[in-house]
């Protein structure tokens, strides 16, 4: 069920020092307000988010102070 | 079968293409662009520059995209003027475009710096991938480069210069980066940033002339004051010239831009204007405004797309942008209209923690945040709301902003 598998999978950022040509890479001035919050409160606590990450793929790099690779694990 | 027009494949007029696409599934649509590729992502063509980014994520659409949509897709093809009353575009070779809406996103060019030599080999403009490319190319062959225009996007000169170990001179014309929106405690900051980098700023300068070698190879920027200083290459970026002159001799209402409503309309029936090129009606703001982030020229050619597809003022164009700076170790985000407004209220919290919110007649209309990034939300939705908080803005100063502390908007 879709539900329980979003659930069980945590999504983190992990900093990354090279981007792979296959990559999909975003600017955080291109994230819709929902994710940006997100992103800047992940990044800000430290912590596993306690909420869904609204608007971001699994394996996404966001390129802010450095690159982001938003991971599903 | 209503035929749509859009010149300019950036990002609002690519965004214009595929709402049209959505709303209007049996139009036929035309993107005309004289740029020699599809739609890339601007934003990050300064990541590729500082060597960071592989070309390849920086592609947003191939040419299949525009296939799959049935969107007629013109590359390299340069419009000379449009015609209104027939309602046609007319390209520098071929056959006449006709239109029955018409979407103009053209964006801008960088304006050169009007001095002797600002046209030498090794002095660079940022705005294309092809710039980019190029940029790069000459900062990992150079030791020494001059960077010159004390704002948002000559910034990005200096982040290459960083990134690539290029010893910088940054020449600014006053005694700080970006004086309109910063204060000295604000500027600081940010120059201690390009200082980390290796990029040396230089108040109160500029560039009076460039000196050439004997190949035309830029070697060296001499400043108002006669300070010479030698460089591989230059960077400027002193500002957008708007890619108007095919329309010059349309009765298209222009001020520095294309005048549009909040409907993205222009004073012409059944044209309309989006993204960098606009002088918009800003509701939030209650006058003309203009804005060059992404997020508003995508919003920006949404809006325009839904109402040409409705044939109606369907909806209205509202939106707080945002603009970022990544390039060191603390975060910098510009949101609204920090330039703007009739007073402001600021506060330093640490050597790279600054924070200036800008009111007009007592509401946020824009600001800067530095360091920390974690009140951008709330002051947007501020904005959003129109709420009068000046006479708040010691509360919108504290570290860490509660919205529940606000007076409730219903009680001002």
């Amino acid at each position: 069920m879709a539900t329980s598998e979003t659930i069980d999978r945590s999504p983190t950022l992990r900093r990354v020092e090279s981007v792979p040509p296959d990559a999909t890479v975003r600017h955080i001035d291109q994230l819709e307000e929902p994710t940006l919050a997100w992103f800047l409160e992940t990044l800000e606590s430290g912590a596993t988010p306690t909420v869904d990450a609204p608007g971001l793929e699994d394996g996404e790099i966001i390129v802010f102070t450095a690159c982001y690779r938003f991971e599903l694990s | 079968m209503t035929e749509y027009v859009i010149i300019g494949d950036g990002i609002s007029g690519s965004s214009a293409a595929e709402t049209l696409r959505e709303e209007d599934p049996d139009a036929n649509i035309t993107i005309i662009t004289d740029e020699g590729e599809p739609l890339y992502n601007r934003i990050l063509i300064k990541e590729h520059a500082k060597g960071k980014l592989p070309e390849a994520p920086i592609s947003i659409h191939d040419e299949d995209w525009y296939a799959e949509r049935e969107i007629e897709l013109s590359l390299n093809t340069h419009v000379t003027t449009i015609d209104s009353e027939e309602k046609i575009v007319r390209i520098h070779e071929g056959e006449d475009i006709p239109y029955d809406k018409l979407l103009i996103a053209t964006g801008g060019t960088p304006t050169q710096l009007p001095v002797p030599n600002s046209d030498a080999e090794g002095i660079h403009h940022f705005w294309t991938f092809q710039d980019a490319r190029a940029i790069r190319e000459s900062a990992e062959a150079a030791d020494d480069a001059v960077v010159v225009g004390a704002g948002l996007l000559g910034i990005d000169f200096a982040a290459v210069c960083g990134a690539q170990g290029v010893e910088g001179k940054y020449l600014m014309r006053g005694d700080r980066w970006w004086r309109y929106a910063l204060s000295a405690d604000g500027a600081e900051i940010m120059h201690n940033g390009m200082r980390d980098v290796g990029v040396e700023p230089v108040f109160d300068s500029g560039v009076d002339h460039f000196e050439t070698d004997d190949d035309g190879q830029v070697a060296a920027a001499v400043d108002p004051n006669g300070e010479r200083y030698e460089c591989d290459f230059a960077g400027v970026a002193i500002g957008l010239t708007f890619n108007t002159e095919f329309l010059y001799g349309t009765d298209l209402e222009m001020e520095n831009g294309i005048v549009v409503d909040e409907y993205m309309e222009t004073n012409l029936e059944d044209v309309y204007a989006a993204g960098d090129i606009t002088r918009f009606y800003d509701v939030l703001l209650g006058e003309q405004a203009q804005n060059g982030s992404w997020g508003s020229a995508k919003e920006q050619g949404r809006v325009a797309a839904t109402n040409m597809a409705a044939d109606a003022q369907s909806e209205e164009f509202q939106w707080v942008s945002s603009y970022s700076i990544t390039h060191f170790d603390f975060p910098f985000l510009s949101f609204g209209h920090p330039t703007l407004g009739d007073e402001h209220a600021e506060r330093r919290y640490s050597d790279t923690e600054w924070r200036r919110v800008a009111f007009k007649d007592g509401k946020i209309v824009g600001g800067v945040l530095i360091g920390d990034l974690s009140p951008q939300s709330t002051f947007k939705k501020l904005m959003r709301q129109q709420r009068d908080v000046a006479d708040q803005a010691e509360l919108l100063l504290e570290q860490s902003v509660d919205m529940d502390k606000l007076a409730p908007a219903q009680e001002q």
